[in-house]
């Protein structure tokens, strides 16, 4: 099928080509759209599923208006800092524990242990402690994204390539500048990779704790579209949050590809 | 750590020391956690002390409510784990053996993929309601995807040699598939369901604390509710067994089911 269509667009113009290939490849998407409509009003209530059109004349409604912006910049606030210092600690933690036996002797079974808890079990426990709010969805996000990060930046410096820090040693690097020099920069990738990880994670928590434990934010604008029974509302904010999170994790990696230019 | 040793003498020190170093600091901040709780330096209400806690834990378990709502999660993570596992090996694998199916699922899986996958608890409420069916569901639609799309890229990396091979030996497309591809795409597959494991006791819990219905999810948020916080600490040491049992269990299945390897 696929080699049929694709020698027959190799017979168009140039220009034509790359348009004719993208909408090959996205017609399913398209058919599961319009099927989508169809059902809508006929075979099931357009309460239950709002139609494609009236969800994205909302979608259009929340972005003119301005009215998603203000929960969106709280939502990804929440990412930032959350993200944020599990990149900080995450790194500082991960060569730590791979370049010095106490430290990993100390931190090891606290990670062992806490490795295969779904870190979204922690909301009652950050309700508790943090109440109801930002707090919280930062504190989950940190948790959920922290332990991709340190696996990986343990496992680079770990496997940094030996004759770096000897060539460096032999040219009387010093245990310090060792750190900033050598190790930190030969586990960037890795250290991109976790990351790369922890993004859609991110936003999983975030949503978790938005819906459970906020007042403000996308989750809880999901939540509460769907407890008054605006579900064109309700759809509209997913297809939202879903593209941010689609869009963080493309962007990150272009920011990936472009940052990494020597491997 | 030293053969030579261990043969020697039953009581091995080096063993110990090993031993100590790497627990040392979890019974510090053990002991400091039931200090803090029975001097009250931090509210009870934020931190009851230790002790409080794993009475708590061992009087829900002996009342048999620790089990149930154990159960109760367990039965709806892994009933939705399993049906999406079916299904995701049957598209990962068949996308990577057909371009027609790959075709069709392509845009839909890089779609679906990235939405998080959370966000539609309020929706799958609004299909199904709050009970079993509703979260079943959403675990299966959650946990599709990372299954899919292991199976489909381990199938397509199975070696061409492996298939020209028996191909030359005559085995029939049929044959073929489940006696050369499929296993050669176990691993890949596996860890599929590795991934997608702890994403449907994510997606279990967080529906049980929105909806509740029963389950760890909505036992630790009664007890914040409640401010029965001992109830909230005793159901997380529960969800920690839980991760554990099934991390550690699905480890040995791939050590068994992949002994070749």
């Amino acid at each position: 099928m696929r080699h049929a269509t694709s020698q027959r667009i190799e017979a168009l113009p140039a220009p034509v080509q790359g348009i004719a290939q993208t909408i090959l490849d996205w017609i399913p998407l398209g058919i599961v759209v319009v099927l989508w409509e169809l059902v809508s009003g006929t075979v099931v209530a357009e309460s239950i599923l709002p139609p494609p059109t009236a969800v994205s004349s909302l979608l259009v409604e929340l972005v003119v208006t301005g009215e998603v912006f203000s929960h969106l910049f709280i939502s990804l606030f929440r990412i930032a800092v959350g993200l944020g210092l599990s990149i900080l600690i995450g790194v500082l933690l991960g060569i730590g524990m791979a370049r010095s036996d106490p430290v990993e002797d100390f931190f090891d079974i606290f990670l062992s242990m806490t490795y295969p808890i779904p870190k979204t079990a922690l909301v009652p426990l950050a309700i508790l402690w943090l109440g109801v709010g930002t707090e919280t969805a930062i504190l989950i996000v940190f948790l959920a994204c922290l332990l991709p990060i340190v696996l990986n930046a343990y496992n680079a410096a770990n496997d940094v390539n030996q004759s770096l820090v000897w060539a460096a040693q032999m040219m009387g690097t010093d245990e310090r500048s060792m750190l900033y020099k050598v190790v930190f920069p030969a586990t960037i990738p890795e250290i991109m990779t976790g990351v790369r990880q922890a993004v859609p994670i991110a936003f999983v928590a975030l949503v978790s704790a938005e819906l459970i434990a906020s007042n403000q934010g996308i989750g809880y604008l999901i939540l509460t579209s769907g407890q008054i029974g605006n579900y064109p509302r309700m759809f509209a904010n997913i297809v939202i949050i879903s593209a941010v999170a689609f869009v963080a994790v493309r962007g990150f990696e272009e920011v990936r590809n472009r940052v990494l230019v020597w491997t | 750590m030293d053969v030579t040793s261990e043969t020697q003498s039953g009581f091995d020190l080096s063993r110990l020391v090993e031993l100590g170093k790497s627990v040392y600091s979890l019974v510090i901040v053990l002991v400091l956690w039931e200090l803090v709780g029975q001097f009250e330096l931090i509210h009870y209400y934020f931190l009851p002390p230790l002790s409080d806690i794993i009475l708590r834990f061992i009087e829900l378990t002996l009342s048999g409510d620790m089990l149930y709502n154990a159960y109760l999660t367990l039965y709806r993570a892994l009933v939705g784990l399993a049906i999406a596992s079916v299904f995701g090996v049957l598209v990962g694998v068949l996308s990577a053996r057909n371009d027609l199916v790959d075709w069709f699922f392509d845009p839909i899986i890089k779609i679906g993929y990235p939405v998080p996958i959370i966000s539609l608890i309020p929706v799958f409420m609004l299909w199904f309601g709050i009970g079993d069916i509703s979260k079943i569901i959403m675990v299966a639609v959650g946990t599709f995807w990372p299954v899919a799309v292991n199976a489909r890229d381990s199938t397509q990396q199975v070696q061409q040699n492996l298939v020209w091979a028996a191909q030359m030996m005559g085995t029939s497309d049929r044959r073929l598939l489940r006696r050369v591809v499929f296993p050669a795409a176990l691993p890949g597959i596996i860890t599929g369901f590795q991934i997608a494991m702890p994403l449907s006791l994510i997606i279990t819990f967080v529906f049980e604390m929105v909806a509740g219905g029963g389950g760890l999810g909505a036992l630790e948020i009664q007890g914040v509710r409640s401010f029965q916080s001992t109830q909230t600490y005793a159901a997380i040491i529960a969800v920690m067994f839980i991760g554990i049992g099934l991390d550690r269990g699905l480890r040995l299945i791939r050590s068994r089911l992949l002994h070749w390897t």
